[in-house]
């Protein structure tokens, strides 16, 4: 069995065209780590708030889409780039050890951050031995 | 017969190279573009009667950023620290910069040094720099020194 609850897909792999061609899309970087009740992901989504942020998990993918758009004025002319404005998406497939039902989310200055929990260890149950 | 076979289409050492190629571009996918060498990412417009200053700090909180302006040098610095009470060995996966970090930037106009306005929203921090009008070129009369 593999120990890795969630696993990032090839995103250059990813249906883009879903989604509105008229800007790029950027891998956000990400963070896993392990916590005693699962796992949390945290990744960059600078520009992105809750109302532009969709994050679904269907079968075993989660994945999420975030909407940048920055206020720029029309007129305004660019003078120095280094790094270009685009949208953000991301995938993982998520092992059964996560308990999807139980997936919560927040958005905080840009970051966004996923806490996976794990399904609740189930009790231990006593097995009556029987002699004959 | 030759002793060096070339064109052959047997290589290990070419197929090799092109895996660590692609790997590299997988890498400079975030790191290259989004991130390039310096942290964090700075655009600068320029507009009529101001120029905008549009950095990608996601993460960062506003008591941990300054923002600094002295003779037309603007400073911004800051840290980024990592969820708290966590090890490095309970990290799958680290791809988000942390750290402190300082940058400075010489302002290609005049600006009103007094009136910046910055603010920080969705890990954006856009900084208003309102123009100064530039100064009339003053003529200095030049005079026949005498011999």
């Amino acid at each position: 069995m593999s120990n890795e609850i969630v696993r990032t897909m090839d995103v250059v792999a990813q249906p883009v065209q879903e989604y509105p061609v008229d800007q790029v899309v950027f891998t956000p970087p990400i963070d896993i780590f392990e916590t005693a009740e699962g796992l949390v992901l945290q990744a960059d989504l600078p520009g992105v708030s809750s109302d532009s942020l969709e994050l679904q998990v269907q079968d075993n993918k989660l994945s999420l889409f975030g909407k940048v758009s920055l206020p720029i004025p029309s007129d305004a002319r660019i003078i120095h780039q280094e790094y270009q404005v685009g949208h953000f998406l991301r995938s993982f497939i998520l092992s059964d050890e996560v308990d999807h039902e139980r997936i919560t989310a927040k958005l905080n200055q840009g970051v966004l951050e996923v806490v996976l929990p794990r399904h609740p260890k189930p009790e231990p149950r006593r097995i009556q031995v029987r002699s004959d | 017969m030759p002793v060096f076979r070339w064109g052959q289409t047997w290589d290990p050492f070419r197929d090799l190279e092109r895996e660590v190629d692609q790997l590299l571009a997988n890498v400079s996918l975030f790191q290259g573009i989004r991130f390039g060498r310096q942290y964090p990412p700075i655009n600068v417009y320029e507009l009529d009667h101001e120029l905008l200053l549009i950095a990608e700090l996601p993460g960062t909180r506003a008591e941990d950023l300054e923002v600094l302006i002295s003779e037309g040098v603007l400073t911004i610095k800051g840290k980024r620290s990592g969820p708290e009470g966590v090890a490095d060995d309970r990290f799958r996966r680290q791809e988000r910069p942390r750290g402190a970090w300082q940058r400075s930037l010489t302002l290609p106009a005049h600006i009103h040094e007094d009136q910046l306005a910055a603010e920080l929203s969705n890990g954006v921090l856009r900084i208003r720099l309102p123009k100064a009008p530039v100064t009339a070129p003053r003529q200095i009369p030049v005079t026949n020194g005498t011999p």
